[in-house]
């Protein structure tokens, strides 16, 4: 039986920073729906081996990936679960910019004190 | 302020101490709307007028489709350059709701990718990611 690594949760800077390279997003599609070996996750780029491998790692890293060992080969794919800190970072981006709204009106704005 | 998410839906609201009279500019005066939200601001405030807001890098673009003030807007939004969130890809409608002497602000983002989907979902939540860091 093979082992699965247990991941450490990801913050969401470190999921937004492993998002930030167009080469990492194309891993993560090319992983979503399947699990794949590093060799043919590298076959489909035209970077090096090495340069793929340190993407992975980034993407592991950042709790993006589970990697699981086959005799002598790792294979990878999305931890779909880890995209939930972005998801909710996505639902603070409207309150957070409410609360600014409110600060800017009433302090522009203020009242009177009541008498 | 509280938000929730339902589906693709994202509603926001806040308790502002003014009426909707002196909230409503906020959302459409290229001045009052960079107190809040962006650094730099292009807006027509008429059905189809250009609704634009830079972000530091990022810049979000659309178009008013309902201006009714001081009680309603609502534009559509999206991020230049991207495929996944389109400029005018999806919608914001705020509805700002007479309360005493205050409003009540509700703002309901709707229309946004499902983050259910497969190929868009990364995509996507990189450039709302970087909206954040932008605006944060």
């Amino acid at each position: 039986m093979a082992e699965r690594k247990q991941l450490t949760p990801a913050a969401p800077d470190a999921v937004l920073r492993a998002l930030a390279d167009p080469h990492r997003r194309e891993i993560l599609r090319l992983v979503q729906h399947a699990e794949l070996p590093a060799g043919q996750i590298a076959a489909s780029f035209t970077l090096t081996q090495q340069a793929v491998s340190q993407h992975i790692g980034v993407l592991k890293q950042a709790g993006l990936l589970t990697e699981r060992r086959e005799g002598t080969r790792r294979l990878y794919a999305l931890r779909h679960e880890s995209l939930e800190p972005v998801r909710e970072l996505l639902s603070e981006f409207w309150p957070d910019a409410l609360s600014r709204l409110k600060k800017a009106v009433e302090t522009a704005h203020p009242r009177p004190p009541k008498r | 302020m509280t938000a929730e998410i339902l589906n693709d839906v994202i509603i926001a609201t806040e308790h502002i101490k003014a009426p909707p009279e002196v909230v409503f500019p906020y959302f459409t005066d290229p001045a009052l709307i960079v107190e809040w939200i962006g650094n730099r601001a292009d807006l027509d405030p008429q059905p189809g007028g250009v609704f634009s807001l830079d972000m530091g890098e990022v810049v979000a673009r659309g178009a008013y489709i309902a201006v009714e003030p001081p009680y309603r807007v609502v534009f559509s939004w999206g991020i230049s350059g991207s495929d996944a969130l389109p400029p005018g890809g999806s919608t914001v409608e705020v509805a700002l709701t007479p309360d005493g002497d205050d409003t009540m602000v509700v703002l309901t983002h709707r229309g946004l990718p499902s983050t259910h989907v497969g190929n868009h979902r990364a995509g996507w939540e990189h450039q709302l990611g970087r909206l954040l860091v932008a605006a944060g």
